[in-house]
């Protein structure tokens, strides 16, 4: 077996004295799809954020292709290998998409423009509002300005995404949009971490789940086997409610 | 001339300065306190004015503080006491000039009506602050235009305002020391004589510089506890 | 009232004008990259940055103009050990003065953006200083342009506190006049409305952008 993309050791978060993550040792590997749910506060959008070092985490250690962050030199160079796609997309306002998706090519990867602007058309095209890279953030609709979102971080040609409730602020109609863009880009392969509550895809889309509760990983199982089996009582209890609001 | 200053701190506990330290002070307090009040009064009228129906009220209130905050207080406080008497009828002149404290009561006047334009803007901010839904809420369950107001949009802002209020005390406490220029001895005033007088500048001005910043502190610690005791549970976070 | 007095005195009137005109854009030019770094310091992580950045910020800002221009005018020429001149001094009080408001403005600028925008920047690889370039303050700026502009007309405004050591700006020199000429009525009206003028364009502007600013 090959090593895996992503190796979390005895990782433990705090904020001041609240412990965010308590002792997680797991790890991905590429090409996969996971899906992480959990109710909140459970520590799985902090989970997400340690892995491209946006939390500073204070115990243990988070490798990335074998690479140390906690003693990585260039954090920078690192975390431009890692897509990663936000709740309330966090679009630069006072940029077009355009130069949303080109911004890290340019600065952080170092192409050209031209070569950052060709690739940032045909992953317009990908996710679908090709005719939309002149305009600004605020002039499209929730669903457009994710995709273009997740256009932006897929111009960093990233060997993982990640992706922190990615439609948990969009109105129904728009999650599907934003949904079938994710599963196609899980059928071509890339490997993707989600935080999400949509069962649905979860269950469609991913390989395995999560399931966090107080900091911790309770469960991690195969989808198949996560939905069909029986599981600890607090990952019931929360399917229960997330299943029943459905 | 080299780099050489005598601190002399005790004579500020001799006479005249330390006569010339407290009658500061105390007018210092005393025109702001009373400033304050007026401010209060006049700048609730005026912002509640703009909040009307009334085109003409609105426009009122409007040119009323674009008048008073386009100009300078220096200058609203010159022309308070150079022109203002010149425009009033002869024996009301001469009844004004023999009035007792003629520059305490000019700064008075200019620092109210001053004032009372940023509190009348404060007014509004914190009403317009106040999500619409409120006001459509008040009105769907029947209640009239002023139990709307009397009810659920004044006491909401008020808490709103508090924090700005309190630092328009401050402000009047701070804008009280323009009024040397007119011959009011307050507390700033009498730190430039001390200081003409003793050539002792920095014991001097220090008086005064502690008496703004225990004052502001103190203001600012007594507002935080206030806030504290008034806040809406859940809404206005801590900081 | 007779307003021959102004025309006859214009031209002296206009230099006074200038003079503060010249010294309001100075003290902007100088305080404004001045509160940038002090800024800085004011959001920095570390202690021994942000407290005495807030404490010089809290000190000015508890103390009035008028003070603070006494202070330096005793002070400058007792550090110098020289005079430097009256404009210096107070230029340099002013500067001080108001580098603390300007500051004020600035922090919750770039605050205002928001720390996802700095995750979001950072996220994709960007350097911390590239992101504060090319993401935050970029917005920052954007939003606090109206304040910004209000600040700017504040210290026009103050300028006119120079004429308490005696530097000859426009409402010192309308007091000139008016000793020689004894007319106070039609020069303090006069002064008064040119400063109108003046400060009203300065905070149309700052409402007019901020209008756009809250359809955008």
């Amino acid at each position: 077996m090959t090593d895996p993309l992503v190796d979390i050791r005895d990782l433990s978060l705090w904020y001041e004295k609240f412990k965010a993550l308590d002792n997680i040792s797991t790890s991905f590997s590429s090409g996969r799809c996971v899906v992480i749910c959990g109710p909140s506060g459970s520590g799985k959008s902090s989970l997400l954020r340690c892995i491209n070092r946006l939390e500073e985490f204070q115990e243990g250690d988070v490798l990335f292709e074998g690479q140390s962050l906690r003693e990585c030199p260039n954090i920078a160079a690192l975390r431009s290998n890692i897509g990663m796609v936000f709740q309330h997309f966090e679009l630069y306002p006072h940029m077009s998409i355009l130069d949303n998706i080109t911004l890290a090519p340019r600065h952080a990867k170092g192409k050209s423009k031209a070569d950052a602007e060709a690739l940032a058309h045909t992953l317009l095209e990908r996710v679908d509002i090709a005719d939309q890279a002149k305009k600004y953030p605020a002039e499209l609709s929730g669903g457009q300005q994710q995709r273009a979102a997740i256009a932006r971080a897929l111009a960093l040609e990233p060997k993982l995404m990640l992706f922190d409730e990615p439609t948990s602020a969009l109105d129904p109609e728009m999650i599907v949009e934003v949904l079938r863009v994710m599963r196609d880009l899980a059928k071509d392969g890339m490997t993707m971490l989600v935080v999400t509550h949509e069962m649905v895809f979860a269950r469609e889309v991913s390989d395995e789940i999560i399931f966090m509760d107080d900091g911790k990983i309770v469960e991690r199982k195969e989808t198949d086997d996560f939905f069909s089996n029986p599981h600890s009582k607090r990952a019931q209890d929360f399917l229960d409610r997330i299943l029943m609001k459905i | 001339m080299t780099l050489k200053y005598d601190f002399d701190w005790p004579m500020l506990l001799e006479d005249p300065y330390r006569e010339w330290i407290i009658e500061g002070f105390i007018n210092t307090v005393y025109l702001s306190l009373m400033a304050w009040g007026i401010a209060l009064m006049i700048g609730i009228f005026i912002g509640t004015i703009r909040m009307t129906r009334s085109p003409m009220l609105r426009f009122i209130g409007t040119v009323y503080v674009e008048f008073f905050r386009n100009i300078p207080l220096l200058v609203q406080l010159f022309v308070w006491f150079f022109v203002f008497p010149l425009m009033l009828p002869h024996d009301w002149m001469m009844s004004w000039n023999r009035l007792p404290h003629v520059p305490f009561l000019t700064a008075l006047l200019a620092l109210s009506l001053f004032t009372a334009a940023r509190v009348a803007e404060h007014i509004r901010s914190g009403i317009s602050s106040i999500p619409k839904g409120q006001f459509d809420a008040a009105t769907s369950s029947g209640l009239t235009q002023v139990q709307m107001y009397r009810y659920v949009i004044i006491p909401y802002a008020f808490r709103v305002m508090i924090p700005t209020i309190a630092s328009e005390f401050l402000t009047i406490f701070k804008n009280s020391a323009l009024t040397l220029t007119i011959g009011v001895s307050e507390i700033t005033s009498a730190a430039k004589s001390i200081e003409a007088w003793s050539f002792h500048g920095i014991e001097a001005y220090s008086v005064a510089s502690v008496t703004y910043m225990t004052t502001t502190a103190t203001v600012v610690l007594f507002m935080g506890w206030l806030e504290h005791r008034l806040r809406i549970p859940g809404l206005i976070a801590k900081k | 009232m007779d307003w021959s007095v102004i025309i006859n005195n214009l031209p002296f009137l206009m230099k006074g004008l200038w003079m503060s005109v010249k010294l309001a854009t100075l003290v902007v030019i100088f305080a404004f990259p001045l509160a940038c770094l002090i800024a800085v310091g004011r959001i920095s992580t570390r202690r021994w940055v942000r407290y005495p950045s807030a404490i010089f910020v809290n000190a000015m800002r508890s103390n009035p103009l008028i003070l603070i221009v006494f202070w330096f005018f005793f002070l400058v020429p007792l550090i110098t050990g020289k005079p430097v001149g009256d404009f210096a001094s107070v230029m340099i009080g002013f500067v001080v003065f108001f580098s603390a408001y300007f500051t004020e403005i600035i922090r919750s600028g770039i605050q205002s953006v928001g720390r996802n925008q700095i995750q979001a920047g950072l996220s994709t690889g960007l350097t911390y200083f590239q992101t504060m370039r090319m993401i935050i303050l970029p917005q920052a700026l954007r939003n606090m342009m109206p304040a910004l502009i209000t600040e700017c007309v504040i210290v026009f405004q103050g300028t006119t506190i120079a004429y308490v050591v005696g530097l000859r700006e426009f409402l010192n020199s309308t007091f000139l006049i008016t000793e020689v000429t004894l007319r106070p009525a039609e020069l303090y009206t006069f002064a008064a409305f040119v400063y109108f003028v003046v400060c009203f364009a300065g905070s149309s502007l700052a409402r007019q952008l901020e209008k756009r600013q809250v359809r955008t």
